[in-house]
């Protein structure tokens, strides 16, 4: 079975219509023989097949806009089995495909400002089982009213195994009453209570009996004693915010094209070069080039005097077991995009690893921190002493946008920066930012992977 | 090393159906692998097309006017909306094997490059206005339409049509581009003097040959009387 996709034709397009399918189901094709007829907002095409066989399956209705990648065909090769034979259809993979948000950036990156936090759990790991039970889980079943939530609470249904009548797979009130009046109790709790692994966050099972000295702890409470780098991280924090004058800036970014580009090279990328490609490496390019047309961004405050850094030394705040930890890509400056992926990774496999050397977690000029992975939207660091300034990469989201006069959806990621007023005006921190976010929407970083 | 490819100028205004013909023609055999990327310059008669977005009203004129005037109307397979061809408009169709994975968002931007560094030759300071449509503008008015297709999602089919001394009056027949708020300009009307499509067409073939890499050669003479022969007996 090959499953055709509404084709990517370039990074900037993101969508096509369906104009016409000229195979239909039953239809025997040959190798490069047109499908369908496609229709984008830059240019029209027809879809060849990829492999000689029968057209079994059509997903999308004639007319239909759906996202680059959407499953729209199913093509049985010639000499596979007949899919007649195989009753189970698989479950359409198309829309929900479509729905979800891109991959954020892989690189697991500390929270600065919630790093006591212990890092969430991975989002939304849902036990197999469902999944399998409940053929038909629209892109909405997740969107509950709260009678909803309450009624299943009270009879104890598991909403997950319940199948949504409403729009886009929506759970009603009727589905969960037509449930209670079947007598029904949903199925399988346990593996549903049993919550998602824990993904290290890490204290430690039981620790060591703490405490001979008396501490005052209310029903329920327990004394967790400080670690060494727990320690260490909250007197960095408080100090910083006690040394610097701190504001807040932000930007939006349209990564559009970004999502596009790593859509498109990922695996090429991984292949040659050994390293996921994520976002990071490339906000890393986008703000060295900042950082070098604002060097006093690029700077610490030394008694009375401002010192710039000629050359850009970038700590990535990296979450790990213990804690959090700063190591920095010495020489950023000097790196292309595969440089930086590459330095990233062997520095963040290293920091969970526990073997960085004292030397690779000094000397930053300046600091990105990366909490996207985990949903967060917008975040206010506090800035790694010396620097002048932190920048912080939150979620890529797709979002309703305007783009002349007209709404259209785009991938957005907010991109701020706390920066310290004794050296920073707003001026200085607004334009350092509208230079960030202009490379990261007008580079071609496809130049810069060495693909 | 710039790859070699073909350059088609066919003499004279060609009848669009003959050149619509010829140029599908060529593009499945370039989709075979027979023939090098091709650049098609020309001019058509008058004659409206219709993009598979065109909508019905945006033809302002009944049929019996554009025909009393002269003209035709096309519905074609490219996308966009209504667009006008003819005397002294320079036509191009470039017939280009954008491979396996096609980049039709950064072809369209090499096209409007392409335009925009001929018309910079020619001291006219023209630009993208990427956030309104594609195509080359010089303000709110534009002076190149581009519309393309892909053949099996890997050959370009259609073009651009950039005005040099085109009689303006036509687009008033139509909804240019589908954007009933913005103007079409031309070269001639830019600079103030006649700016025929002779005097545009060598700067076009160089900002081609430059900005897709490519070395012209002439295409063989029965290629081109694909073009001629059709224009006969059309």
């Amino acid at each position: 079975m090959t499953s055709i996709q509404m084709p990517q034709l370039g990074e900037t397009i993101v969508e096509g219509t369906i104009l016409k399918w000229l195979k239909h189901e039953g239809d025997a094709v040959v190798r490069d023989e047109a499908l369908f007829e496609i229709s984008t907002d830059k240019v029209d095409t027809e879809v060849p097949s990829p492999v000689a066989g029968t057209v079994t399956k059509i997903l999308v209705d004639e007319g239909a806009t759906v996202p680059v990648g959407t499953i729209v065909m199913e093509v049985a090769e010639e000499g596979a089995p007949a899919v007649a034979a195989a009753p189970v259809a698989p479950a359409p993979a198309g829309a929900a495909a479509a729905d979800a948000p891109p991959a954020p950036a892989a690189e697991p990156v500390g929270v600065v400002v919630a790093s006591s936090i212990p890092a969430p759990a991975a989002p939304v790991s849902q036990p197999a089982h469902v999944a399998a039970s409940v053929p038909d889980r629209g892109p909405r079943s997740q969107i509950l009213s709260p009678l909803v939530r309450r009624l299943a609470r009270e009879h104890s249904l598991d909403l997950g195994q319940i199948a949504g009548t409403g729009t886009g797979g929506r759970i009603t009130k009727n589905d969960v009453l037509a449930v209670i009046a079947s007598g029904g109790t949903t199925a399988a709790p346990a593996v549903v209570t049993a919550t998602a692994p824990d993904l290290g966050t890490a204290e430690p099972a039981a620790p060591p009996a703490a405490a001979a000295q008396p501490i005052q702890l209310g029903v329920g409470d327990e004394a967790v004693p400080m670690t060494h780098i727990r320690r260490a991280i909250a007197e960095h924090m408080l100090a910083s915010t006690q040394a610097t004058a701190r504001a807040w800036t932000l930007v939006e970014v349209n990564v559009d094209h970004l999502v596009r580009l790593r859509e498109r090279v990922k695996d090429d990328f991984e292949r040659k070069h050994g390293v996921k490609l994520t976002y990071l490496p490339m906000v890393v390019r986008a703000t060295v080039d900042a950082l070098q047309a604002f060097p006093d961004v690029n700077a610490r405050l030394d008694g009375e005097n401002i010192v710039r850094h000629r050359l850009v030394n970038m700590g990535i705040a990296v979450s790990y077991d213990a804690g959090l930890i700063v190591p920095v890509i010495k020489g950023a400056d000097g790196m292309n995009t595969v440089g930086v992926a590459r330095a990233i990774a062997d520095l963040a496999a290293r920091a969970r690893a526990h073997q960085l050397t004292p030397d690779e977690v000094q000397g930053a000029t300046f600091t990105i921190t990366n909490p996207g992975p985990y949903g967060s939207v917008a975040s206010v660091p506090i800035i790694n002493q010396p620097n002048v300034g932190i920048l912080s990469f939150d979620a890529i989201v797709k979002r309703a946008v305007v783009v002349d006069d007209a709404i259209a959806i785009r991938s957005m990621v907010n991109i701020s920066m706390s920066w310290d007023h004794r050296v920073i005006d707003g001026e200085l921190a607004t334009r350092f930012l509208a230079r960030v976010r202009q490379n990261l929407e007008t580079w071609d970083f496809a130049e810069d992977l060495g693909l | 090393m710039p790859r070699a490819a073909w350059l088609l100028r066919p003499p004279g205004p060609v009848p669009y159906d003959a050149a619509n013909a010829a140029m599908h023609r060529l593009a499945e055999r370039r989709l075979a692998g027979e023939i090098p990327d091709t650049l098609i310059l020309l001019e058509h008669p008058p004659v409206f097309t219709a993009g598979r977005r065109a909508k019905d009203d945006e033809l302002l004129w009944d049929p019996a006017s554009v025909q009393a005037r002269g003209g035709i109307v096309r519905k074609i397979d490219r996308g966009g909306s209504f667009t006008f061809h003819g005397p002294g408009q320079l036509v191009g169709y470039p017939i280009i094997d954008l491979g396996t994975t096609p980049d039709a968002g950064g072809y369209l931007r090499r096209l409007e490059d392409v335009v925009i560094g001929a018309c910079a030759e020619l001291g006219v300071s023209v630009d993208r206005r990427a956030e309104v449509q594609t195509g080359v503008w010089h303000g709110d008015d534009k002076v190149c339409a581009i519309g393309v297709r892909l053949l099996r999602a890997r050959v370009t089919l259609h073009g651009f049509a950039l005005n040099c001394d085109t009689d303006l009056s036509w687009f008033a027949g139509i909804v240019a581009c589908g954007l009933p708020d913005r103007g079409v300009t031309s070269l001639s009307e830019l600079t103030g003097r006649a700016i025929r499509v002779e005097a545009v067409r060598p700067s076009v073939e160089r900002a081609f040959a430059s900005r897709f890499d490519v070395a012209f050669e002439d295409a063989p003479d029965e290629i081109v009387e694909a073009f001629t022969v059709a224009a006969d007996v059309a």
